[in-house]
């Protein structure tokens, strides 16, 4: 059951609504914030072009009009799945467009007036609906006979009759009627005509045949169904792929058929013996022309009284479905582009010759609208130069994919190459990726944390990791160093418990920084290492709590916060190393890191973009969830930038992999050569 | 082929009808060319104002409210979007500002254009791209959500946010390259959501941003270096464009931006709050700024 849908405009104003039950608008929110904005969710995943996004036990479906900038969500429970959703987006798409997209081109329209479209929507629910789990606004129980309607176009019929008058009648047949179904047919099973195959049966009892046809009140809706049970009769049972509906009884009835049929009477006692009596209630056991004249003639009665008797709404109702099969036809009809006639429509040398000519015109005058074979050549032409800049191969395509969907079917603008605006539009893609969501500021949030009100102060806490060789240890020094000069203390520990000279190295290091420090008189810092060979999560554990010294040796006062920042180094590990990686789960836990930023060197190829996966999806904490909102580590430090010159694509690279931002780059080998990520200096670069 | 060279010999000689024929051409020739060129040319240029903020703050309901005079349900914005409104008859547009009130005659109001821009970090360059770029930008308005600056990362956001708006304006003011100084874009900061339970009033959220802004000032002066220093020939960054306000001041205060041009006012509005006052619709508080400012 659709729990929403709403439609709304990429500047974010709801044009329409329907709600049947109460959502909040944070899902919508956040599938407009991590898909669309942050681009979480890789793109074209999903059937039929639908995708799908998951939160808080709520499925959203969405498709997108890009001409007219909007956005149709349908929003319902997990639990269910709910296979008509992609053609109900389909066709709404369809056919708001068509119906309010004029209007919505024009600039400055913040609504358009939807009134019509609220019985629009509501038909075509009713006709994509596959019924079981369709909501009924009428009473009938929908347990038994109805829930396993084969999809049929029985939507005119409910909306206009809700015939309770045959409700109570219908119930009584329910039961032997299941066991129709246990005798081998497949997905109709109310008190419809299906011929079953093996037909050893009685004649059926009068009375029971007459009030049956009676009974089916809606006549057309029995004969309608009949047919398209008809024409299913041959498909599989009950492909609708509904797992929650209720009745789901019969299925197992049918598993069953192979065994031998359990029979059930009125009382739930099984009966056994004979498989004869009163089974088939349906009124095919006469079949015969009557019967047909009469579906027919019920048929004809049936459309005129559609016609007249509800009016305008149906009227719309029955353009509707016509409307709705083209567009359903046409979205599953694979696109043929038939753009190999665009060129070459003049036979001859002058023809090809004199187009050739009018295109290089409209490329530098502007104002030509690109189809894909324009944008084709000029995108390789960009990807290899992206390629040349060390952007993994991957990061490149989805980039150039991300220009393409972006720039198809739009004009360029006056004496703009198409050149020039797919650089354009490179560079905004590149500048959108590259931005971080909340850039770091890491002075303000060591002096929140440090600064907590009294018990809740506590020491800040950074580690790095890295495969081995990129610059961890050095990076970590100049960071120390950045953290002194601002008067912190600063707490380094040897997390790497297993290269030969990692100790001493950071000894050095902190040797040189206090030496430095004291000259200025600034900071404190100093080294905390169990030697070699011991675990490196409780290392760190034991340092985080030296640091934070909690009330244990206190002569006079609580236990004071000894350090302000803890640094924390680890051992490098290669990145396809699964042991190796998984100590990296039991140290996030333990340590508790309020910052993890993984070193990755400005020379590495495409290698980064495994490295920075299989890094990313280590830190999970102890209920299986990744860090810091599912993305596992806080930034990226991106080592060694004064050795590539121009060829700085590791950057898009490591961020196109797992969606964290950069947050430092080193560019050299001393103290001071940390510097931030400023966005348009590596655009530049990249796009020079 | 007669006719022609008659009708030129007439016109090269020096008699009186040819001369005064060839003084009206010459004179009325370039006034027409002027008056077509000048007819397409002309679009007058709508006052615009720019509604920017962090995201959630309401800005993408504030500009259905001011448009249409009911706000529409909005989800996050992913692109700008422009509306074309008029002063409602309540408000008085700063040329009205010495009419008297008993002055009947009919007044058009004057209709403004607002820019709406998303405010997800990853789509703030629309709002800095408008900011600078040179249109009839007549104010700006940074919607903040009362209720989330009680909280220490909303105030965070907020305050950096503003922080880059400020500074933006400060250096466009002292930075220009001609003597003439840029004309200064007034700011109204507006405090959204004032109706939730837990939101701050309007001074008290003045306050605290003012302090929120000088702990930022403070960390950014001794951040670490940007990676594009050195990129552009302006020489060393001088430490004293780069700080917000009164250079040394100890704390920061938004009078201190008044000597950049920038002069900034605090009002408190709720979108779907009722209205309050009689005669008075919601927002009427940004109406009358805009007024104000148009």
């Amino acid at each position: 059951m659709l729990d929403g849908f709403e439609i709304l405009t990429t500047s974010g104003i709801v044009l329409w609504r329907r709600h049947y039950t109460p959502i909040s608008s944070n899902l919508i929110d956040s599938l407009v914030r991590d898909v669309f904005i942050e681009e979480k969710q890789k793109p074209g995943g999903g059937e039929n072009g639908a995708p799908s996004y998951k939160k808080d036990r709520y499925t959203l479906r969405w498709t997108s009009a890009k001409d007219v900038g909007l956005v149709f969500v349908a929003v319902y429970q997990s639990l269910l799945h709910l296979s008509w959703i992609e053609s109900l987006l389909t066709a709404v798409k369809g056919l708001f467009t068509k119906a309010y997209g004029q209007e919505l081109k024009t600039p400055h329209t913040l609504k358009v007036n939807t009134a019509q479209w609220d019985p629009t929507f509501d038909a075509l629910v009713n006709r994509l609906d596959t019924g079981s789990t369709r909501r009924q606004s009428d009473t009938i129980d929908s347990e038994g006979p109805t829930e396993l309607t084969p999809p049929s176009s029985s939507a005119g019929d409910d909306a206009d009759e809700p015939p309770p008058v045959p409700a109570p009648l219908f119930r009584k047949p329910a039961i032997p009627t299941k066991r129709d179904d246990v005798v081998g047919d497949s997905t109709s099973t109310d008190a419809t005509p299906i011929p079953t195959p093996d037909t050893s049966r009685p004649a059926t009892p009068g009375h029971a045949a007459s009030h049956l046809l009676t009974a089916k009140g809606g006549p057309g809706k029995a004969s309608r169904r009949s047919r398209k049970a008809q024409t299913f009769n041959a498909s599989a049972p009950v492909s609708s792929g509904d797992e929650s509906s209720a009745g789901r009884n019969l299925k197992g009835g049918a598993k069953t058929a192979a065994k031998g049929k359990r029979r059930w009477d009125v009382d739930g006692m099984a009966i056994e013996g004979d498989d004869d009596g009163v089974l088939d209630y349906s009124a095919s056991a006469t079949p015969g022309p009557e019967n047909a004249e009469r579906e027919l003639d019920v048929a004809d009665v049936n459309t005129s009284q559609m016609g007249s008797r509800t009016g305008k709404g149906q009227f719309v109702l029955k353009d509707l479905d016509d409307e709705v099969d083209a567009i359903l036809a046409s979205s599953s009809k694979p696109q043929q582009q038939s753009n190999a006639t665009d060129d070459s429509t003049g036979s001859g040398l002058l023809a090809s010759a004199s187009s050739r000519l009018t295109s290089l015109f409209r490329n530098v005058v502007g104002g030509k609208t690109l189809t894909k074979a324009d944008l084709q050549l000029p995108l390789q032409q960009m990807q290899t130069h992206l390629l040349s800049k060390n952007v993994a191969p991957e990061a490149a395509t989805r980039l150039c994919q991300a220009v393409e969907t972006d720039l198809l079917d739009q004009k360029t603008a006056n004496y703009t190459s198409i050149e020039s605006t797919i650089r354009d539009s490179m560079t905004k893609a590149l500048t959108r990726m590259l931005t971080p969501t909340s850039s770091l500021d890491l002075l303000r949030e060591v002096t929140s944390v440090t600064s907590g009100q009294g018990a809740l102060a506590r020491p800040y806490v950074i580690s790095i990791v890295g495969v081995n060789g990129v610059g961890k240890s050095t990076n970590l020094s100049k960071i120390a160093f950045f953290l002194l000069q601002n008067h912190f203390r600063v707490l380094v520990v040897a997390g790497d418990t297993f290269r030969s000279g990692a100790v001493e190295q950071l000894r050095v290091h902190v040797r040189n920084l206090s030496a430095l420090s004291q000259r200025e008189g600034v900071g404190k810092v100093e080294l905390f290492e169990k030697g070699y060979g011991k675990d490196a999560a409780t290392v760190a554990r034991d340092a985080v709590a030296f640091a934070t010294n909690k009330g244990t040796q206190a002569p006079g006062g609580s236990g004071q916060m000894l350090y302000d920042v803890v640094l924390i180094d680890t051992a490098g590990r290669r990145h396809n190393d699964s042991r190796l990686m998984s100590s990296l789960t039991k140290f996030g836990q333990l340590a508790n890191p309020d910052k993890v930023f993984m070193v990755g060197e400005a020379l590495v190829g495409t290698d980064s973009v495994a490295q920075a996966r299989n890094f990313a999806k280590e830190f999970v904490d102890t209920k299986g969830k990744l860090r810091n909102n599912g993305v596992g580590m806080d930034g990226f430090i991106i080592s060694k930038c004064d050795t590539v010159g121009d060829m700085v694509g590791t950057l898009v690279s490591m961020v196109h992999a797992t969606g964290i931002p950069v947050v430092f780059l080193g560019v050299g080998q001393h103290y001071g050569d940390l510097r931030g990520l400023n966005v348009g200096w590596a655009v530049d670069k990249l796009m020079k | 082929m007669k006719k022609l060279e008659d009708w030129l010999t007439w016109a090269l000689s020096p008699s009186i009808s040819a001369i005064l024929v060839t003084l009206i051409f010459s004179l009325t020739l370039p006034i027409l060319i002027h008056t077509y060129l000048y007819k397409r040319a002309v679009a007058k240029e709508l006052p615009t104002f720019l509604l920017l903020g962090p995201s959630g703050a309401g800005k993408t309901s504030l500009l259905t409210l001011l448009a249409n005079g009911t706000p529409s349900p909005t989800h996050t914005s992913q692109a700008p979007q422009t509306a074309i409104c008029q002063l409602p008859s309540t408000t008085r547009s700063s040329e009205d500002k010495y009419r008297s009130e008993n002055d009947t005659s009919s007044r058009s109001q004057p209709s403004i254009q607002l820019l709406d821009t998303p405010g997800h970090g990853k789509l703030r360059h629309h709002a800095i791209s408008s900011l600078t770029f040179p249109t009839a930008l007549k104010g700006l308005l940074f919607v903040v959500d009362s209720a989330v600056l009680s909280s220490a990362a909303g105030l965070t956001e907020t305050a950096e946010f503003l922080y880059d708006v400020l500074l933006l304006l400060q250096k466009r003011h002292t930075q220009g390259k001609t003597s003439k100084t840029p004309l200064a874009i007034p700011v109204l900061l507006v405090a959204n959501k004032q109706d939730v339970f837990t939101s701050l009033p309007a001074g008290l959220v003045k306050s605290k941003l003012e302090e929120e802004l000088g702990k930022v000032r403070q960390t950014r002066s001794k951040g670490l270096l940007d990676s594009g220093i050195g990129m552009d020939d302006d020489g060393e960054a001088d430490e004293e464009s780069s700080w917000l306000g009164e250079y040394g001041a100890n704390g920061f205060k938004f009078a201190q931006m008044r000597e950049h041009g920038v002069d900034l006012e605090v009002v408190g509005t709720s979108t779907s709050g009722e209205g309050e006052g009689e005669g008075e619709g919601r927002g009427h508080e940004c109406w009358s700024w805009i007024g104000a400012n148009v």
